[in-house]
């Protein structure tokens, strides 16, 4: 198992780069599972498979807090894993796809969490990958539900704010200790020479090894303007290739660290 | 109660069986294929999971040894070799087990393992429990030779035999005939997880041996005692007696842990030697009594997680709940919020107390204090929920913000429907009399400061929650006046009355100027 986060400020093109991601390396193996733990992302949308997303784990753990009462001599973990397994996880053709939803809503988690936390932990170790849209802030892995990460991506566009959120990544990171293996900075829609410059700067400074930059890509913002998938994006374009290599050193690397 | 007998196989049906152990198996058999998804394109067939027709369900019935052909398994309608490759069939796993100390009881608690232990097998997915079962079977766990659901069957029952070593004797049928299955699910199978679910609705304190503790929220409460018995689901709505044990024997050093119960020291308040002890140790020695059934006497403490808070309300004699969700100040004036304050922490706090929704329904709710019959408010949308377990008598008698909102209010609704506590109490456990209701009189009789005496046979407990910026005391109200303890209330006083009868318009707690020396 090895566990990619993808993450950086709002806006920078986490899911872009998780979809294209997924869509890469589950042409090397079927056991990936996609994870979308970004509330305000739309990783399903850009994979194009909205159509089979039935519930969010958060959905099933509102469905669970009320209907416990009512679970008689029933086990509620069986219940809990039996719900994620047949309704949370979406079977797309080359792999699997986890949404985590909603945020928590009034009212004590700690049991369903708990549960909740078992069932995600015995369920991901079956897989090659798990590639995980996160957003900024960490949160399911400050809350354990996901409890590890070997690789961090962050991802940052020509701003100062999307460079001091991948400071604090790395930073919460090592708080957090997920334990991962390596943390690195790509850059996206980098247009000009001087950003580049500040962005190796910056990643040379806070010891964030640099991959590469993504460049703008016009067939982006009208695959994205139109909601259609960004695995349409033709696999010959510049985008495209880039991130196919950086599929290609992610396997490379888990392949040395198994 | 639905007899247990050895199911008849209808004539006519196909039918395979395999008696005696198998030697080896095609397969690995080890936990950690625990959680193993079998994806969609990977798996050979799917058994159950699907609706009309081809559910699937587990069963586990005991039976006697005489009964019970130990390692036989009888295959009902295809097997493995004669099904559709990426067909979807109903399927049935029926297990009759025999041994000395096997009771119907321990049905559900074998029923359940068995998707830990189908679990191990590789290649082979189980999930759900019950009448929901849904599992698959690997394309590749066949290509390394399984050709029988037998195999499946024998490893099972190797892994059952083996973990319970209580179970002497087991036997199999699994079937993938859906008219069979319907049957049965139908005509035996529901009807004793109709039973089980009622099993453990009436299941009491009484009956068992241990309760279970919670450390769930130890970390932001590490005072807190939380103690899960029968009839007395945690405060949070998570966890019920039956989950307890479950965790406390899948991970006995986990965060549910068994509490033997001890000597039973007060039935009514349900007060239990073991529990006294585990409090002890569990708090620091913060306290060394809990009574699980008391509002006034050494009441459970409370992490912070209940769904509802119970606030005593001194002026009228009686016990309101309001919910995490009630947005208004209850009756007493206070918002959830507040009295969350008051009520969380792991301190025993006279006076407010946390529960669970599903605490409404025991049958020893607060059955020290009068249980229902003390119980003056509730928010509407909490006795909405919990409305069919409110007893008949008292049903219409409870305010809720529409009848009542302020104390005043509740006063003149109480006395308009005759509520109990206007002429005092009866407590249903007993009959005894434990309220003197309104009574106008004017005398004070006795005020004593230190110790908190033992409760005394009769009491009439009107506790005086504290931090409360003012707050009335109950006036024309026979009452005693056990004080938090010193280390639960900041106050640093503590006031004990006793066989008093006093009337006072208001009392200002304050805290003391100087560091009180204890």
């Amino acid at each position: 198992m090895v566990v990619v986060a993808v993450t950086g400020k709002g806006g920078t093109g986490k899911t872009v780069v998780s979809a294209l991601l997924i869509h890469f390396i589950s042409k090397v193996t079927t056991r990936v599972l996609a994870v979308d733990a970004d509330p305000d992302s739309n990783l399903p949308e850009a994979l194009g498979v909205t159509n089979q997303v039935k519930k969010t784990l958060g959905d099933i753990r509102e469905v669970f807090q009320i209907s416990r009462d009512n679970m008689g001599a029933m086990d509620k973990e069986q219940w809990l894993e039996g719900k994620i397994y047949s309704e949370a996880i979406s079977e797309c053709d080359s792999y699997d796809l986890l949404v985590m939803g909603r945020p928590e809503g009034e009212g004590c988690y700690c049991f369903a969490n708990s549960l909740l936390r078992g069932v995600l932990r015995k369920l991901m170790r079956h897989y090659d990958y798990i590639i995980i849209d996160s957003e900024a802030g960490l949160e399911h892995f400050s809350r354990k539900t996901i409890d590890s990460a070997d690789f961090i991506l962050v991802i940052t566009d020509m701003s100062k704010k999307g460079l001091s959120t991948a400071k604090r990544i790395k930073e919460m990171s090592k708080e957090l200790k997920l334990n991962f293996k390596g943390i690195y900075l790509i850059g996206n829609r980098i247009m000009s020479k001087d950003a580049e410059e500040i962005i190796k700067k910056f990643a040379d400074e806070e010891g964030i090894p640099l991959i590469g930059f993504l460049p703008y890509d016009e067939k982006i913002s009208e695959l994205d303007m139109r909601g259609l998938p960004i695995t349409n994006l033709p696999e010959d374009s510049e985008f495209a290739k880039k991130v196919k290599e950086i599929a290609e050193l992610v396997v490379g690397v888990s392949i040395k660290i198994r | 109660m639905v007899e247990r007998k050895r199911i008849e196989i209808p004539e006519g049906l196909k039918v395979k069986e395999v008696p005696g152990e198998e030697a080896e198996f095609p397969f690995d058999i080890s936990p950690m294929y625990e959680g193993e998804r079998i994806r969609k394109g990977e798996f050979f067939v799917e058994l159950g999971g699907q609706p009309l027709g081809k559910a699937g369900f587990e069963l586990v019935i005991a039976l006697p040894p005489d009964q019970v052909e130990d390692m036989k398994v009888t295959i009902v309608g295809k097997d493995l070799d004669e099904i559709e490759e990426e067909g979807a069939y109903g399927f049935a796993m029926i297990y009759y087990v025999a041994g000395e100390m096997i009771e119907e009881d321990l049905e559900p608690v074998i029923e359940r393992r068995n998707h830990d232990f189908q679990n191990y097998i590789e290649g082979y997915m189980h999930l759900q429990q019950r009448h929901d079962i849904w599992c698959r079977i690997s394309k590749s766990a066949v290509k390394k030779g399984l050709k029988s659901l037998t195999q499946i069957a024998k490893a099972t029952m190797m892994l059952f035999k083996n973990e319970l070593p209580f179970i002497e004797k087991i036997e199999a049928i699994y079937s993938t005939d859906e008219e069979f299955n319907k049957k049965v699910l139908d005509e035996l199978a529901w009807p004793i997880y109709n039973a089980r679910d009622a099993r453990v609705e009436a299941i009491s304190d009484e009956e068992v041996d241990e309760f279970y503790s919670c450390h769930l929220c130890q970390s932001f409460a590490p005072t807190n005692v939380c103690i899960v018995s029968p009839d007395r689901p945690a405060l949070c709505g998570a966890i019920t007696w039956f989950d307890g044990r479950a965790a406390a024997r899948v991970d006995p050093e986990g965060p549910n842990r068994p509490v033997p119960k001890g000597e039973l020291i007060d039935a009514i308040k349900g007060e239990y030697s073991g529990v006294n002890e585990y409090a002890a140790e569990e708090s620091g020695g913060e306290y060394t009594r809990i009574c699980l059934h008391s509002f006034f006497d050494a009441p459970h403490t409370s992490c912070g997680c209940f769904e509802t808070i119970g606030f005593y309300m001194p002026e009228v004699d009686g016990i309101g709940f309001v919910h995490r969700g009630y947005p208004d100040v209850a009756p007493n004036g206070l918002p959830f919020s507040t009295m969350a304050g008051q009520t969380g922490g792991g301190k025993q706090i006279l006076g407010f107390l946390g529960v669970g929704v599903a605490y409404f329904r025991s049958k020893k709710f607060l059955q020290a204090d009068g249980g229902w019959r003390r119980v003056v408010w509730m928010a509407k949308e909490l006795k909405e929920r919990i409305k069919d377990y409110i007893p008949e008598e008292m049903r219409d008698k409870i305010a809720t913000e529409e009848d009542a909102k302020t104390l005043d209010e509740l006063k003149e609704f109480l006395r308009r429907v005759e509520h109990p506590v206007v002429t005092g109490v009866i407590r249903e456990v007993d009959g005894q009399k434990i309220t003197d209701g309104w009574i106008e009189e004017e005398e004070v009789v006795e005020e004593v400061a230190e110790e908190v005496a033992e409760a005394p046979a009769a009491p009439t407990a009107a506790p005086m929650p504290m931090q409360m910026p003012t707050m009335q005391m109950p006036a024309q109200v026979g009452f005693q006046l056990p004080m938090p303890q010193p280390t639960a209330a900041p106050g640093g006083i503590r006031l004990v009355i006793k066989d008093a009868k006093i009337k006072i318009d208001k009392v200002i707690v304050k805290k003391a100027e100087e560091k009180k020396k204890k």
